[in-house]
């Protein structure tokens, strides 16, 4: 018994040494290599994808080795992977927060152990050590103020909102009432959430038509999916010529819809812009050169005239 | 028949519509209705079989999903003819029902878990095979199959199509009553010379295949395989299948109690969103009419 338990030990110390080793072993171009911990909002929507392949891309670029978790809009779950980088012993975590004030104890519990974190594409109520990302307002005060010109600031508008109570809906939300206020002249008609969802946002689409009929003048989708879901209906109803759209993000169906002149116009979020910066400031802190404490990647209309290169 | 108070319901609540906004009780609307519940319609139908036999699917709507990504994939135009995305969508969802059957029948374990197990597998193999990102540019071959001819839109066709023959099945067919014996009594029903493994192991096949024509469906509307599509379709379908009468514990139900259950709903949503009443409210809406038809059926049933 007594030697199985020597052995035993014996064991795991020699794996703890070799792993021990192992870590002193990773190096790249001189230095150790820095390793950073990343926990995502949700790898199963396209803006997040662009991100994380702008991130991969810009790592290799650094020597910088990247563990990347998928939170799956659980801010439950991104605490978890937070802890899991805490115990790793990571030298800087970005976090892509999947709420404002639920993901917060991340931030604390990085913090608290000593290690930097980013913040990357939208904000958390604490404080992390960078931020990378845009204010979520600023595109739809761009949306709107894109509508509220084509219109003369004369007309009805009708608001696809995006999942209840997330972030970005309601920030998405509070820039376009600040443009609306400014704008007497422009009604909002009707304001409903289609929960990011193309579906959905086709259904409500065709219900809206039903109900307002062309009465209608512009549709603001707070993402392109909705903004996409909301065109396939304008067009069967063969509204779409009498009806501005526009909605956020410019993912790639957005571009071509824009291109081909379907869809009046996108915002263009810079996912590759944002991404790489987040990579680079923590390549930075990790090697304790002097960084940015808050970089903000400025928003772009798309419309025809420019869909081909927003940058 | 049982289906009678839900079929009041119905009307009156259409009713009550027609007077709270002008615009409900029009044609053009109406077809709305119609188009809007074909999803549901489809799946609600394909989960009545599983119900029946006692069971329960939860994996529909992520093999909506994937069998969507899987005919988008290879519905890109001049690539295949239309059939082929198709038949490779149906195919993939009636392939996922297959394998839950087996694992229910051979495996012998609870169908709850293993269409749980199949609802997080097919979403992340519809993931997979769509690299995390819509799958668009389709032909306008496969997109018309979201669309109308004339008036009429072709998903609710497919949907009368479905309901109409899945409803001859259960009633006039051996393979109807069987479906109802398993449900209803697994015991007698075996003693009575019932092969229960193949009856059981059609009915998920058969539901799985309608997730997949649920799936082409769907893309074809949307004009895009989305891998994220369809989250909580599933609870959507069942909804409709236990306000239409059937019931969760096997042997009692039918069709047209199914399709009237998805079309109270249909048309609740819709009536919500014309009268612009917030999202807040029309989830608390639909989920007191939920427990309130089904409370008021076994009621009914009581007295």
């Amino acid at each position: 018994m007594k030697t199985i338990t020597y052995k035993l030990i014996s064991g795991i110390l020699a794996i703890t040494v070799l792993c021990g080793c192992n870590r002193q072993n990773r190096t790249a171009g001189g230095g150790k290599q820095v390793v950073v911990g990343v926990s995502l909002l949700n790898l199963s929507s396209e803006f997040i994808v662009m991100l994380n392949e702008a991130m991969e891309a810009k790592a290799g670029e650094l020597g910088v080795k990247l563990v990347v978790n998928d939170a799956q809009r659980s801010a439950e779950r991104q605490i978890q992977q937070v802890e899991g980088f805490i115990a790793q012993q990571v030298d800087v975590i970005i976090l892509n927060p999947c709420e404002v004030d639920a993901s917060s104890p991340a931030v604390d519990k990085a913090l608290a152990a000593g290690i930097p974190i980013i913040n990357l594409n939208s904000a958390t109520q604490s404080t992390p050590t960078a931020f990378v990302g845009s204010h979520d307002e600023e595109s739809a005060r761009i949306a709107m103020e894109y509508i509220a010109k084509r219109l003369n600031g004369q007309g009805n508008v009708v608001m696809m909102q995006g999942f209840m109570g997330q972030a970005a809906q309601l920030k998405r939300d509070q820039g376009a009432r600040e443009i609306l206020a400014k704008n007497p002249g422009i009604n909002l008609l009707a304001c409903q959430s289609a929960e990011w969802d193309r579906a959905k946002a086709m259904s409500l689409m065709e219900n809206w038509i039903q109900s307002h009929g062309t009465k209608i003048n512009a549709v603001f989708a707070q993402n392109d999916e909705m903004g996409m879901g909301a065109l396939l209906a304008l067009e069967r109803g063969k509204l779409k010529d009498k009806v501005i759209l526009i909605s956020i993000d410019a993912i790639a169906d957005a571009l071509q819809a824009v291109k081909s002149g379907r869809l009046d116009a996108t915002v263009f979020q810079d996912a590759k812009g944002q991404g790489a910066t987040a990579v680079e400031v923590a390549a930075k802190i990790a090697r304790k050169e002097p960084y940015e404490r808050e970089t903000f990647i400025p928003f772009q209309l798309v419309t025809k005239e420019n869909a081909g290169n927003p940058r | 028949m049982k289906s009678w108070g839900l079929a009041i319901a119905l009307v009156l609540i259409s009713a009550a519509l027609s007077f709270a906004h002008p615009g409900f009780l029009t044609v053009p609307n109406l077809i709305n209705v119609a188009r809007q519940i074909s999803i549901n319609g489809i799946l609600a139908v394909g989960v009545t079989l599983v119900l029946l036999t006692g069971g329960v699917d939860l994996s529909l709507g992520s093999v909506v999903a994937l069998a969507g990504v899987v005919a988008a994939s290879t519905a890109h135009p001049d690539q295949y003819p239309v059939v082929v995305p198709v038949a490779l969508g149906i195919a993939t969802g009636a392939l996922c029902g297959a394998t839950n059957g087996l694992m229910v029948t051979r495996g012998k374990v609870p169908s709850f878990i293993v269409t749980l197990g199949m609802m997080t597998a097919a979403r992340g193999l519809a993931l997979v095979v769509a690299k995390g990102r819509p799958v668009s540019n389709l032909s306008t071959d496969f997109t018309c199959l979201g669309g109308d001819v004339g008036m009429v839109p072709i998903p609710a066709m497919i949907l009368a199509v479905i309901a109409l023959v899945t409803f001859v099945v259960l009633k006039n067919f051996r393979l109807g009553r069987y479906l109802y014996a398993v449900g209803g009594n697994a015991e007698a029903a075996r003693a009575s010379g019932i092969n229960i493994g193949a009856i059981r192991m059609f009915a998920y096949t058969a539901c799985g295949a309608l997730a997949g024509v649920a799936g082409v469906v769907l893309a074809a509307r949307i004009t895009t395989g989305q891998p994220n599509a369809g989250v909580g379709y599933e609870l959507d379908a069942i909804a409709a299948v236990v306000i239409g009468g059937t019931s969760l514990s096997g042997g009692v139900g039918s069709v047209g109690g199914t399709i009237l259950g998805a079309l109270l709903v249909g048309v609740i949503n819709n009536g919500l969103d014309l009268m612009n009443v917030s999202s807040y409210y029309q989830a608390i809406v639909k989920g007191v009419i939920i427990v309130g038809a089904v409370w008021l059926d076994r009621n009914r049933q009581q007295s």
